[in-house]
């Protein structure tokens, strides 16, 4: 039940995304910051949100699990569907929305617990029995390829790790859950190479299971582990494709400026 | 917050998980809806120490109560009043360029372990009981240096007590001056000395003047400092050696007498009247200042 | 005097100016006036030798004052018996304070209503005397106490006899509440928004409930602080003077019960020291008591403010998340 898998799945084959955006919008007062986005992010795939900084990416895809909500001066407008449910319904909550599709952010957020413990953080909210709890923590940071390094000293402070672990430990932390759709917010923006490379080979492994958003401004980055990228500027989709499709062969102007490095 | 899911997520959560989403989400919704009510444990008390203060000092307060000595068991607060403001405007006068100074000192001049060292320093002056600084200002000031109680020794303590207050005030100001003009100023060749008045104090000044004024509306409602230096007087001090009243001394001497004789309760709550309308007055001018003062300081930020 | 050719000289060392010396004494100034009281006080109080003792016997003026005895007991129970039930409820209250703030209410509301509560700080200590002794005293007298010495009578401590004025430990435990409750709600609150915004946004991206983020993620990161903030306020009501000395009745005996009349360290100093002035081994017993409470204080102040850090300058940081 709780596996991930839904039982729509099998339905929802082909176009139909498994994340719908469509007409979404985002203003502070009268200021545009998401305009008219209609997306589709498919399932098993990594999707690459690419763009300059300040384009709205963050934004983005903090609409997509309802974080978006916490600032309360943003309005915002448009639905976005996960096999068909509008997330945004009065009916649903945030809390479970959030439970179904999960985030990283830009900066590990492990807390001030054991490594287990950390993984084990969204399992406590609702009391999982401890098997279960030893089971799924295992068996997130295996999927996070986290727990060949920590699996000797899961009691160790999280805080002692270093940044490239603590950041898959919050994949890890996030993927316990099971989530059916990872959102990271430019996830190695405070990483050195290393730590880099080894959250790349993770996110190209949770392909086979979920869908991946993945925000990032590096053109290289989109092109080593994304399936698909859609290209934002100014709030606005310039354009959306298969990952070789668009940073080879651009259709836009912009795009290729960017792409390029000859962005102004 | 949006309801309790309908069983719409019945295929996406096992039951167990949405029964447990359910309780938690009502525990949420009524601790949010309870918790803002422990507000009222500071609401009720105040507005219920306004109203009956004000009820019981307001009926005969007249402008003779605010004109006549208080004479044993009746009168006004003519003496308190002058002799309030007196200690207080002595006590700035030493606090005020001492604490601004020493906080310059800690926020700029000195090295940061040594700014901490003075930092900590006032920070335990501020935490001292107020009792203690009366002791030190009697045996002190009253015995040691001979001055006797009165005005010079109650301003003085009463100085002692509120410079730890202006002092943070002030190294607070100094130090959220943005690092960049400092760094701007020093590489144009200007010295640190330069620095501090033409660049920083300009700046501060807004902050330091809102420190001053919580220190001077603590310092007005002070008791224990002022028993034993100031001692009490019913006449405005005419010299700086003489003993002086004030208002927290006079309801401090006249809360509990018999209510039957005469009016002593009632200046008391007089006295009480005027130090809240003080208080709340200035404490009312320093946030609004503070308001205004720190949108200005963000505009220069940002 | 260097030809431009001539390597640089090398910084000259910073010349004594003048001008420095003011600034350095207004620095020392509180470290000088910290080591004064300590000083004054004990040569205050240290002129006949040790005089205070752990026993109930206070009883300073026999006619022979030889015959002096100094025991503290008493004011140190009243001190205690007062000040840790205030600390309790004044950490309660900050805590759900601090929650409000940082989950639960818009910026707005929590501005205005957090504003009462740093008022509660602005008002005089000898007003909340008046105020206790004259308005509160009457309701705890005919109302609060008799009430719970009737239904929670069988808790030990809570029977007995109940003084009808009002007056005594419940009063004065509200009044250090209401007085020691802004410090550390000030602290908590601070300490609960300084906990990075990043953190609780990763809580809730679990799915987990404002609650839950309070519970789980933001006391674990602000227990520190928290503990300092209740070390502080303790501070403060330990060692509050004027309002408690109003309203507990100052009676130089061991409490019998919750709602008896008591005495606490800082109201003996206040209370006595006018008919300790002419007899001279009185006087240096107050002090020694003064210095006692002095050095109480300064280890719970160094404690507290070294557990809480340095929190940012005041007023209400933006919580992001709502
Ligand atoms: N809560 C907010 N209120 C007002 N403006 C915001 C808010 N959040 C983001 N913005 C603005 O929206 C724009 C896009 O921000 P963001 O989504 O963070 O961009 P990116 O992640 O692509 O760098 C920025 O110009 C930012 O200033
Ligand atoms: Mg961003």
């Amino acid at each position: 039940m709780i596996d991930g898998s839904l039982p729509s799945d099998a339905a929802s084959s082909g176009p139909p995304g498994l994340l719908e955006v469509e007409h979404l919008g985002v203003s502070a007062g009268s200021r545009k910051i998401l305009d008219d986005v209609t997306l589709s992010l498919p399932d098993r795939t990594v999707s690459a949100v690419l763009g300059p900084s300040g384009c709205g990416k963050t934004t983005f895809i903090r609409c997509l699990n309802r974080m978006v909500e916490l600032s309360p001066a943003l309005k915002i407008v448009g639905s976005v569907r996960l096999l068909g449910r509008d997330l945004y319904d009065r009916e649903v909550d945030p809390a479970l929305v959030r439970r179904r599709i999960g985030m990283v952010f830009q900066r590990p957020t492990v807390f001030p617990q054991s490594i287990f413990e950390n993984a084990a953080f969204g399992l406590r909210l609702v009391h999982a029995d401890e098997d279960e709890v030893d089971r799924s923590v295992m068996d997130a940071l295996k999927r996070a390829g986290l727990w060949d390094e920590v699996h000797d000293d899961l009691d160790r402070s999280a805080l002692a790790l270093s940044g490239g672990q603590q950041q898959r430990l919050c994949i890890a932390r996030a993927l316990a859950v099971k989530p059916r759709v990872l959102l990271l917010d430019e996830p190695t923006s405070s990483l050195d190479p290393h730590g880099t490379q080894r959250i790349e080979a993770t996110v190209r492994h949770l392909k086979e299971e979920i869908a991946v958003v993945i925000v990032t401004h590096n053109v290289g980055q989109a092109a080593r582990i994304s399936d698909r990228v859609a290209f934002f500027h100014a709030g606005r989709v310039v354009e959306v494709g298969a990952t070789p499709d668009i940073l080879e062969r651009p259709r836009e102007a912009l795009t290729e400026q960017f792409i390029t490095g000859r962005f102004t | 917050m949006s309801a309790v899911p309908a069983s719409g997520w019945a295929d996406w959560f096992s039951p167990t998980e949405l029964v447990r989403f359910r309780r938690r989400h009502l525990v949420d919704r009524w601790i949010g809806r309870l918790v803002p009510i422990v507000f009222l444990v500071a609401i009720v008390p105040i507005l219920d120490l306004i109203f009956w203060i004000s009820q019981r000092a307001l009926p005969t307060l007249t402008w003779t109560t605010l004109t006549t000595n208080p004479t044993g068991n009746a009168g006004g607060l003519y003496g308190p009043i002058v002799g309030t403001v007196d200690l207080l405007l002595l006590g700035l006068a030493i606090a005020v360029p001492l604490g601004i100074v020493s906080g310059l000192s800690s926020a700029i001049f000195l090295p940061f372990r040594w700014g901490e060292v003075v930092r900590g320093a006032g920070d335990l002056l501020v935490g001292l009981p107020s009792v203690i600084l009366g002791y030190f200002g009697y045996f002190a000031l009253v015995i040691y240096f001979g001055w006797g109680a009165s005005l010079l020794a109650g301003g003085v303590t009463l100085g002692f007590f509120m410079f730890p207050y202006i002092a943070r005030a002030s190294d607070q100001a100094f130090s959220s001056v943005p690092p960049d003009l400092k760094d701007a100023a020093l590489g144009a060749g200007a010295r640190l000395r330069q620095y501090a008045r033409r660049v920083a104090f300009p700046i501060a000044l807004p902050q330091i003047l809102s420190g001053i004024f919580l220190a001077a509306a603590i310092g007005i409602g002070e008791t224990a400092p002022l028993l034993w230096t100031a001692l009490f007087s019913s006449y405005p001090p005419t010299t700086l050696s003489q003993p002086t009243g004030y208002l927290t001394g006079l309801i401090w001497n006249y809360y509990d007498e018999p209510l039957t004789f005469g009016t002593e309760v009632t200046l008391a709550f007089q006295a009480a009247f005027l130090l809240i309308v003080i208080v709340v007055v200035m404490n009312v001018i320093v946030r609004l200042y503070a308001e205004r003062s720190r949108k200005k300081l963000e505009g220069l930020y940002g | 005097m260097s030809s431009p050719l001539s390597p640089p000289e090398p910084p000259a060392r910073p010349r004594f100016r003048w001008a420095q010396v003011p600034p350095l004494l207004a620095a020392a100034f509180p470290v000088a006036l910290l080591i004064g009281i300590v000083v004054t006080l004990a040569v205050a109080g240290l002129g006949f030798g040790w005089l205070l003792n752990p026993s109930v016997n206070w009883n300073p003026s026999t006619g022979d004052p030889s015959q002096a005895s100094f025991g503290i007991l008493v004011f140190v129970v009243g001190s205690f018996v007062t000040a840790l039930p205030a600390l309790v409820l004044v950490l309660l209250l900050s805590l759900a304070i601090g929650a409000a703030t940082a989950l639960y209410l818009p910026r707005r509301v929590s501005l205005l209503l957090n504003g009462f509560v740093d008022l509660l700080a602005g008002i005089p200590s000898v007003v909340y005397g008046i105020w206790g002794f004259w308005i509160v005293a009457p309701v705890f007298g005919t109302t609060l106490n008799p009430w719970i010495n009737t239904h929670l009578g069988f808790v030990p401590g809570l029977g007995g006899p109940v003084p009808s004025t009002g007056i005594g430990i419940p009063l004065a435990i509200f009044v250090l509440t209401l007085m020691a409750l802004p410090l550390t709600a000030v602290l908590v609150r601070e300490s609960l928004l300084a906990v990075p915004v990043a953190y609780r946004e990763a809580g809730l991206a679990l799915g987990a409930t404002r609650y839950e983020v309070f519970r789980r993620i933001l006391l674990p990161f602000a227990r520190r602080r928290i503990g300092g903030a209740a070390l502080l306020g303790f501070g403060r009501a330990l060692g509050e003077t004027v309002a408690v000395f109003m309203v507990i009745g100052d009676a130089t005996k061991l409490p019998f019960n919750f709602f008896d009349l008591s005495f606490t360290v800082p109201g003996v100093l206040v209370g006595q020291f006018d008919s300790a002035f002419i007899q001279p081994n009185y006087l240096a017993a107050l002090a020694q008591l003064g210095l006692v409470l002095l050095a109480f204080s300064l280890v719970i102040n160094v404690g507290g403010r070294w557990l809480v850090g340095r929190v940012g300058r005041g007023g209400i940081a933006m919580p992001e998340a709502a």
